[in-house]
């Protein structure tokens, strides 16, 4: 045993330092896409719906009158777009993407009479919220329901107790049960199945409670709406406090989304890039 | 050595059409269970699942054989929707009828044990392969069937999920004990259920394949690939060289990281935490390599019909190459300590045993197959992308229990990190652009040997390239079959953590 406590000492702190500061190195996979509407014709942003796997890219009409709308909380990530039209969708975006309200992920245009897209200053005008949640600031305990997920978010789940993450140094921690929990982090798409175990998960907690959507299937219902024996995203069932984007989020999307939930951290991630509104 | 092909001759079955690989027969209905029974006798049946829709329901059986290349696909047509079941003379058929019976409403009549395998809060008479999809939210009040209970003095029952402790997946299970000892254990399994091949229905390929990508997350390459190389094989397209080598070694990169964070979990379940850190590290370096690739930790999005969607950079290949050493060392320095700890072997040694004689019915794969003596490997025994140009070696144990699955995965690591170099050792310069080469033969099999084990996809495309019907086998629906007999050989209730993340199965896999 005293070789395995030498071995760990010896390969001392390897956990990163965010949120005090970025991390370039666990920040290679990117946490979401960003769109510049503008730099796309008519043509394409009909291309680039026709061309994306789910709905997070729709559009209607023609060249001479349609609309566009991107739903970062539809997007796998699947970077189709981002390689056919690198101009207009981007990966540039940080860790940095959950945000407090479903509308802040989705951004949408319109054209007519053979001009461009132009965005529709209305919905991509909500103002990045500021929501303090003093009770929670110092430590949170978090009881994580898997509600059919692909078992993606799990594994980053996991690796959020690994030494590069080490999710206990900003006092988060996962807890078995849902009397000791302060906030529900939800992964998956709602099943049939697993709604009442969720439900259950979630009357079982004391009051205040938070609960955060991770992941897409979540979040919008990813790749799976529709389905059979899938009920539909987490806001279908219970109310959510922090939409965390990803497919999967990646473990510092996770913090951070963990981290907004409890006023630690700012609201920074718009799918236009922030180019529109406040 | 007897191959496939002689079996179906041997038995009458005329083989004809098929895609490369594929040996094609079928036979009448009424012969069905004669002929699947015989050759189960000398074949691993591989697969068997039901087509229904419009016409008259088909049941396909998917046959290997040790030293056979080829797979032997058999199908029959039935009259009606009963069939005589496989299960009294094929034990490994018993799930897979459980499956198609709630999953299709087909009836194996005879089949001894005929409860609900997935569905728990579904009504019957609806079957969800079969029911409109806009019956989805009006299908009324569930029924699940009863779990199995020991009874007898002293007995109890310790429910354990379906919500786990930690960040896990979703499932139950239901612990038979008198105290201490694991009596029996009885498994809920299917609360993920999403029947994704039937949201496929009618998608285009591409909107197939973000599906496939889907159906497991650590396991998202192994069974996207296996979709993939089915649809290409359907369409008789040809994979260009760099893709293929490509493809090899994302394969092999996912089964690092696998095997690197079941290996974490087996670690913490003993306590020994430093061993587990040690290891998720390792995971997590994989995985920002995986990124620095592809754009995506568990390589989504890579893959596409015919290739890759983009080249790996030269310079991410580079800068991976250049760490294989270290996780080699690192990896071996770990086991050569894990070796030496009495306290973990002795939690592993004897744990959640499933014996050679046990596991052979069940043909099971991956690790857990070849720790209990099956020597199934789809990347040696069919060959597919790059596996035909790089050497290796296949351990297989028969002690069946936590240690010998332990064993098999430590030593699969050094294999994958020797299948990567040599990939990189002789990494192509530039593709050759995927071409069409004969007819498409509308329908096939693609598999690939993910880090759980054997993987089986199988598509049908309608005339104008969409899916009509996609099967998929991934390796934990196979290897769940057993589990609850492991859990129960004469360990305790403490000995439950190890036995899971020993076995390291994948409830998304299975629910689908």
């Amino acid at each position: 045993m005293s070789r395995w406590i030498a071995l760990g000492i010896r390969t001392g702190v390897r956990s990163t330092r965010y949120p005090s500061r970025p991390d370039p190195e666990a920040e290679i996979a990117p946490s979401a896409v960003t769109v510049d509407i503008a730099a796309l014709s008519a043509t394409q942003a009909l291309e680039a719906a026709d061309m994306c796997p789910t709905t997070a890219i729709t559009a209607a009409g023609d060249r001479d009158r349609g609309s566009i709308a991107f739903d970062a909380g539809q997007c796998v990530m699947c970077g189709r777009c981002v390689r056919a039209f690198p101009a207009a969708f981007s990966y540039g975006h940080g860790p940095e993407v959950a945000v407090h309200s479903r509308e802040a992920l989705r951004v949408a245009a319109h054209w007519a009479d053979g001009s461009g897209p132009a965005v529709d200053e209305t919905a991509a005008t909500a103002e990045l919220q500021r929501r303090s949640q003093a009770l929670f600031r110092r430590s949170l305990h978090v009881r994580h329901v898997d509600a059919g997920s692909c078992n993606g978010c799990e594994s980053e789940l996991q690796l959020l107790g690994s030494p590069q993450y080490d999710l206990h140094r900003l006092g988060l921690f996962f807890t078995p049960t849902p009397r000791h929990a302060d906030a529900l982090l939800v992964t998956g798409v709602v099943t049939r199945q697993m709604e009442q175990p969720l439900k259950d998960t979630y009357e079982a907690m004391p009051n205040p409670k938070l609960v955060v959507a991770a992941g897409v299937c979540a979040v919008g219902g990813g790749a799976f709406e529709g389905g059979l024996m899938v009920r539909g995203p987490l806001d279908r069932i219970l109310p959510v406090d922090v939409y965390v984007p990803g497919c999967p989020p990646t473990p510092l999307a996770l913090l951070h989304g963990l981290l907004l939930a409890v006023g630690r951290a700012e609201e920074r991630y718009r799918p236009d890039g922030g180019r529109h509104g406040a | 050595m007897t191959t496939l092909r002689e079996l179906a001759q041997r038995f009458g079955l005329a083989i004809g059409g098929g895609a490369r690989g594929e040996l094609r027969t079928q036979c009448a209905p009424e012969e069905f269970l004669g002929a699947v029974t015989a050759l189960a006798a000398e074949a691993v049946l591989a697969d068997l699942f039901a087509v229904t829709g419009r016409g008259q329901p088909t049941l396909t059986v998917v046959f290997e054989l040790a030293g056979d290349a080829e797979w032997l696909v058999l199908r029959t047509q039935l009259s009606g929707d009963s069939f005589p079941s496989l299960t009294p003379s094929t034990h490994v058929a018993s799930w897979y009828e459980r499956e198609i019976h709630e999953m299709h409403g087909l009836n194996p009549v005879g089949h001894p044990a005929l409860a609900r395998l997935r569905l728990h809060d579904w009504p019957v008479g609806q079957p969800p392969m079969r029911a409109a999809l806009e019956r989805r939210l009006d299908v009324g009040p569930g029924v699940s069937s009863p779990v199995p209970i020991v009874h007898g003095q002293g007995v109890f029952q310790l429910p354990l999920g379906p919500v786990r402790s930690g960040p896990q997946e979703s499932g139950e299970f239901l612990f038979n004990s008198g105290g201490e000892d694991l009596v029996a254990v009885s498994q809920l399994l299917g609360f993920k259920l999403r029947v994704v091949e039937r949201l496929a229905e009618g998608r285009t390929v591409d909107q197939g394949l973000i599906l496939a990508e889907r159906l497991a997350g650590v396991s998202a390459f192994s069974n996207a690939l296996a979709f993939v190389q089915a649809v290409e094989r359907a369409m008789a397209v040809d994979v260009g060289e760099q893709s293929r080598a490509a493809r090899t070694l994302m394969n092999e990169l996912e089964r690092l990281h696998n095997h690197f964070g079941d290996i974490s979990r087996l670690a913490d379940a003993t306590g020994l935490m430093v061993a587990g850190a040690q290891y998720a590290s390792l995971k997590e370096e994989v995985l920002r390599h995986c990124a620095a690739l592809t754009q995506h930790r568990y390589l989504r999005g890579i893959l596409v019909v015919g290739g890759l969607q983009a080249p790996l950079p030269d310079a991410a290949l580079r800068a991976m190459r250049r760490r294989l050493g270290d996780w080699l060392r690192r990896s071996e320095r770990l086991e050569r300590l894990l070796e030496d700890t009495a306290v973990f072997v002795d939690r592993v040694e004897t744990t959640g045993v499933l014996t050679k004689e046990y596991a052979a019915p069940h043909n099971l794969v991956g690790p857990i197959g070849r720790s209990t003596g099956a020597d199934r490997d789809c990347r040696r025994d069919h060959p597919y992308a790059g596996y035909d140009r790089v050497t290796f070696d296949v351990l297989v144990k028969s002690q069946g229990d936590a240690l010998a699955r332990l064993s098999v995965r430590l030593f699969e690591i050094r294999q994958s990190i020797r299948i990567i170099e040599q990939v990189l050792e002789a990494w192509p310069g530039s593709d050759v652009a995927a071409s069409v080469s004969t007819p498409a033969t509308g329908e096939a099999l693609g598999w690939s040997e993910g880090a759980g084990g054997e993987t089986l996809h199988w598509v049908a495309l309608t005339a104008d390239g969409r899916i009509a019907r996609w099967r998929a086998r991934p390796p934990a629906f196979v290897n769940w079959h057993p589990y609850a007999e492991a859990c129960a050989s004469g360990n305790n209730l403490t000995d439950y953590p190890v036995i899971e993340a020993s076995f390291g199965l994948s409830h998304a896999e299975f629910d689908r």
